[in-house]
């Protein structure tokens, strides 16, 4: 099992999400994160005060996802958040030890 | 175990099964009278059957049964607990025990919940009044059986021996449980799962105001709170079908729980709503439709207990100190004791019903509270609030004081609607009211959200709260027209009330009609209904569109059309998401919105591209364009290309000159080649214009000038434009080449040596330094002002906008250009005016990664870039 880690625009979530839908993906947990990269912090100034935003706000998305779908979740992702401008975002993937639904008790891939 | 009272048990549970089977039919109003009736069956059954009871005797030592707590209210609950006591007038015997094992077990396994203790009288007065938390069930003792006399003794030990002498400790202890209570269960009359006993306007409540009763006035039962004048009739009513309301639901909950609970959960309230038969009303589901209704109720148990405490003075001590003696200024309204509003007597309404109004004025201008007496009047005489009282000047201009009175804390528009009044003057309020949206988000009805969103947007004008946003509470001190924003925070969810319409639109149509009869100016009416109608539109922007597109701020801008108007827009967003809920509002979506609100200020600020003008030009031109194609497929490709055509290029380029510049874009798609251009004799032939259209790349308004030069064309000026889907377009006024016989011949060589710079054949730079040596000295002797190179990072949210004024010189706009390039920066607009010798260069520039560039050290590499290449004055 795979966890994929993807930061991308916030408004690009509906697009990201509904091209995971289409691939069948069904779950996934969302979070409102604030940070920076290449896509650095900026100032506005109003009526001569600076307003900077130093964390720029981005959506996280997290999938857990079986080993051998998770080129075609990465891919996908990619896609739909791309808009070729910088702060497009990020994703990671990285090894998933074991997963457990806590209602049932099931394991590894019929857990996710 | 004793065969007979397990018998009994059964038939008891038999017996509560039918009931409450007619109970869920609706055919048993008086349930839990009843169900509290077959437990006081089983006990005098299994009391007369008793083989341990005659052993106890009776006579020695006399001995009852009592129902406590609910049970001794005869208010059983489907699972309620069962509260006894065994109450024994001396010493506890032995056999006792074996009593309660008798009568009790048995319901135990019938898996009742029953609480019992055994307690001599005087075991019951020494813990009574020690522990107030014993005493309490006792205040609803209730004989069942057994001998009578001793019943009898224990009430009025309890009266002359605690009541009586306590009294004042006990009702205090009362009420502060009651704050702590509320505190851990929070106001049930707004929460999403409230709790129907605990909370705020819970069934609680009732009970305290009922011990309270029995405790200061000697009340028997319930009803005794109206006949004692503790209520009046109609407040009595009003209880009573509140908590008959609340104990219905509780006792469904209880059913379908199959257990003890008061937590109204989300799962079970559709359930609850079925079971209630609740139906679909005008795009109402049946869920919200209940959790409003009981909402309502248990608003109006809070209500009823807050005026209960109140009026006999039971409130927490620190709130009662003596307000400084205000007085109030208006005929017909005083203050009386506790520094409380009420009316000089009903006589003052009837002579002058504006007084319903002035004392929410006074009230709101004093900060001080309504007594409750007051409330009442107001209640009583509100059929005065007619259609003719809603829209009469004075009035209306009553209630937007009211409005625009700060509130930090003490807010008068909660108390008009408490009482009914606020709909009684916009009657629209009506269909909102208690109005629940079945989700997690809304965590208010509609009504209270419009009054929490006026309240926000008040707090901002009011002292430094750091949980707001600082930048809300500066545009809100220096908004000009605050009562229109106000108007509008009060009616922006107005048309949530109306079915499933887009409540946006519906909202702006009743705010149109509720303020033309306030009488309010046409051009104050469009602002509200601008506002309610728009209200969603900066949070949708900023949360589903990239704010980082200049485009977004832009179209957004063109919308509002009106700084004023964003300002007010951008409180109403902030206030309304502040008022919905924790889920609607945090630092994420706060910061967002603040980002992109500053963008399109800036914009507005800056005017040019987003006034009415703008966008009826744009508009214009646009038409103008579509108007040309010639078939329906070529105005679909023309629509589409229209959309990438920047903001600030469809608003400077003349309609004629788009029309060209799509033809141009067209060929240059067709013919596959670098560039395309096309070389224009101005009116006066003493200049040329060429527009040059090519796929955009870093330098290439630099190679375009480099070229010039080296082919001796001098630049007038430029005007240099980059479309969305990357193609620039940059138009160079030329003087003509000397020699105008060779003038084709002279183009030509330019269009190659174009061609070969673009591809990097040609090595410009290097041709150019050897050219320009030439040129170096040929002007010389006048006075130069120094040059001066600005960088302005504060103009524009998506630019660094870069002025460079020098003089001209061959080669002036490559050497810039050029030095822009090596700086790693992309030139997306430029305009560049020559006046005599005098040139003033603007360039719209970002850093290769599409930002500005606004760190201290990158602007003083940049200026130094510049003039490095600029001559030595």
């Amino acid at each position: 099992m795979k966890k994929i880690e993807a930061i991308i625009k916030p408004f690009k979530l509906d697009d990201v999400k509904e091209a995971l839908n289409k691939i069948g993906i069904q779950g996934m947990t969302v979070c409102e994160v604030k940070g920076y990269g290449r896509q650095k912090g900026h100032k506005e100034i109003y009526r001569g005060a600076e307003y900077a935003v130093d964390f720029i706000p981005k959506i996280k998305i997290e999938i857990v996802i079986d080993t051998d779908r998770a080129d075609q979740v990465v891919e996908t992702i990619r896609e739909a958040a791309n808009t070729g401008k910088i702060g497009d975002g990020k994703i990671f993937v990285m090894p998933v030890e074991q997963a457990l639904r806590v209602r049932t008790g099931e394991t590894g891939g019929d857990a996710i | 175990m004793n065969n007979v009272h397990q018998q009994t048990a059964r038939e008891l549970q038999q017996k509560t099964q039918a009931l409450i089977a007619r109970f869920l039919k609706g055919k048993e109003p008086d349930f839990l009278k009843q169900h509290a009736r077959l437990l006081d069956d089983y006990f005098r059954q299994t009391f007369e059957t008793s083989m341990v009871g005659p052993r106890m005797d009776i006579g020695k030592n006399p001995y009852a049964i009592i129902a406590l707590g609910g049970y001794g209210r005869e208010e059983q609950c489907i699972h309620s607990d069962v509260d006894m006591l065994f109450l024994i007038k001396k010493k506890v015997p032995k056999e006792a025990e074996n009593l309660i094992q008798e009568i009790i077990y048995p319901l135990w396994d019938i898996g009742l919940d029953v609480g019992y203790a055994t307690r001599s009288l005087k075991e019951c007065l020494a813990l009574g009044g020690k522990d107030f938390e014993v005493l309490t069930p006792m205040l609803d003792a209730r004989f069942v059986c057994g001998w009578s006399l001793i019943y009898a003794n224990l009430l009025e030990q309890l009266r002359e021996g605690i009541i009586v002498k306590k009294s004042r400790k006990i009702i205090n202890w009362l009420v502060e449980k009651n704050e702590l209570r509320h505190a851990h269960f929070g106001d049930s009359a707004y929460l999403l799962e409230p709790n129907l006993k605990e909370g705020q306007g819970g069934l609680r409540d009732y009970h305290t105001m009922l011990w309270i009763a029995r405790i200061a006035f000697n009340a028997k039962q319930s009803r005794d709170l109206e006949y004692l004048g503790l209520l009046s009739h109609e407040e009595f009513q009003t209880l009573n079908r509140s908590i008959a309301f609340i104990w219905g639901v509780r006792n469904r909950m209880h059913h379908i729980c199959r257990r003890k609970c008061d937590q109204l959960h989300f799962e079970n309230q559709v359930k609850l709503a079925q079971s209630l038969n609740y139906k679909r009303i005008n795009g109402q589901q049946p869920v919200e439709r209940f959790m409003g209704e009981l909402h309502g109720q248990m608003e109006a148990l809070k209500q009823q207990h807050l005026m209960f405490l109140h009026e006999l003075g039971y409130e927490k001590r620190r709130k009662r100190k003596r307000k400084s003696q205000k007085k109030s200024a208006v005929d017909g309204l005083e203050v009386i004791k506790w520094g409380m509003l009420n009316f000089d007597g009903p006589e003052a309404i009837i002579k002058n019903p504006e007084l319903l109004m002035k004392i929410f004025e006074e009230s709101a201008r004093l900060k001080i509270p309504l007594s409750a007496e007051a409330k009442r009047l107001v209640k009583e005489f509100s059929h005065f609030a007619d259609k003719a009282f809603g829209t009469s000047g004075p009035v209306v201009k009553s209630f937007e004081r009211i409005l625009v009175a700060p509130a930090p804390k003490f807010n008068v528009l909660n108390e008009m609607l408490n009482t009914g009044f606020l709909e009684k003057f916009i009657p629209e309020f009506h269909s909102v009211h208690n109005r629940i949206q079945y989700d997690e988000y809304h965590l208010y009805p509609v009504d209270k959200h419009l009054l929490r969103t006026v309240q926000t947007v008040k707090k901002f004008g009011a002292a430094k709260d750091s949980s707001l946003e600082p930048l809300c509470e500066k545009i809100y001190r220096k908004l000009r027209r605050k009562k229109l924003l106000l108007w509008a925070a009060l009616l922006h969810d107005i048309g949530k009330g109306e079915s499933e319409e887009d409540h946006s639109i519906k909202g702006a149509e009743i705010v149109k009609a509720v303020l033309k009869q306030k009488g309010l100016a046409p051009a104050d009416i469009e602002t509200v209904i601008f506002l309610v109608q728009e209200h969603l539109l900066l949070i949708k922007t900023a949360t589903r569109r990239d704010i980082h597109d200049e485009e977004t701020a832009i179209s957004c801008a063109r919308k509002i059309k009106d700084i004023e108007r964003l300002k007010m827009l951008y409180l109403l967003t902030v206030a309304d998401s502040i008022a919905t809920g924790p889920m609607a509002w945090n630092d994420w979506k706060a910061a967002l919105l603040r980002d992109f609100f500053l963008k399109t200020v800036n914009v507005l600020e800056k005017g040019e591209l987003a006034t009415a003008r703008a966008v009826e030009v744009v508009a214009q031109k646009k038409r103008e364009a579509l108007r040309s194609a010639r078939n329906p497929g070529e105005k679909k490709k023309t629509e589409a290309l229209l959309g990438v055509m920047s903001p600030r290029y469809l608003l400077y380029m003349p309609a004629d000159e788009i029309k060209k510049h799509i033809k141009l874009y067209r060929d240059l798609a067709t013919d596959n080649s670098e560039f395309i251009w096309e070389i224009e004799h101005t009116a006066d032939a003493n200049t040329r214009a060429v527009t040059i259209c090519a796929q955009d790349r870093p330098g290439l308004i630099s190679k375009i000038a480099g070229v010039f030069t080296l082919n001796n064309i001098d630049i007038l000026d430029v005007q240099a434009f980059t479309w969305r889907n990357n193609i620039a377009l940059d138009i160079f006024k030329v003087k003509p080449p000397p020699d105008p016989i060779l003038e084709d011949e002279k183009w030509n060589r330019t269009a190659t040596n174009l061609g070969a710079a673009l591809s990097e054949e040609l090595d410009l730079a290097d041709a150019l330094r050897k050219k320009v040596r030439v040129y170096r000295n040929t002007k010389t002797g006048l006075d130069k002002k120094p040059h001066q190179v600005t960088v302005d990072n504060a103009s524009s949210s998506f630019f660094t906008i870069i002025e460079v004024f020098t003089y001209d010189f061959p080669g002036l706009l490559f050497n810039v250009t050029d030095a822009l390039y090596r700086s790693d920066l992309n030139i997306w607009v430029a305009k560049v005016a020559t006046k005599a010798d005098q040139v003033v260069d603007v360039f719209y520039v970002r850093d290769v990664n599409g930002q500005k560039v606004d760190l201290p050290g990158q602007v003083s590499n940049i200026k130094a870039a510049i003039m490095e290449r600029l001559p030595a004055s």
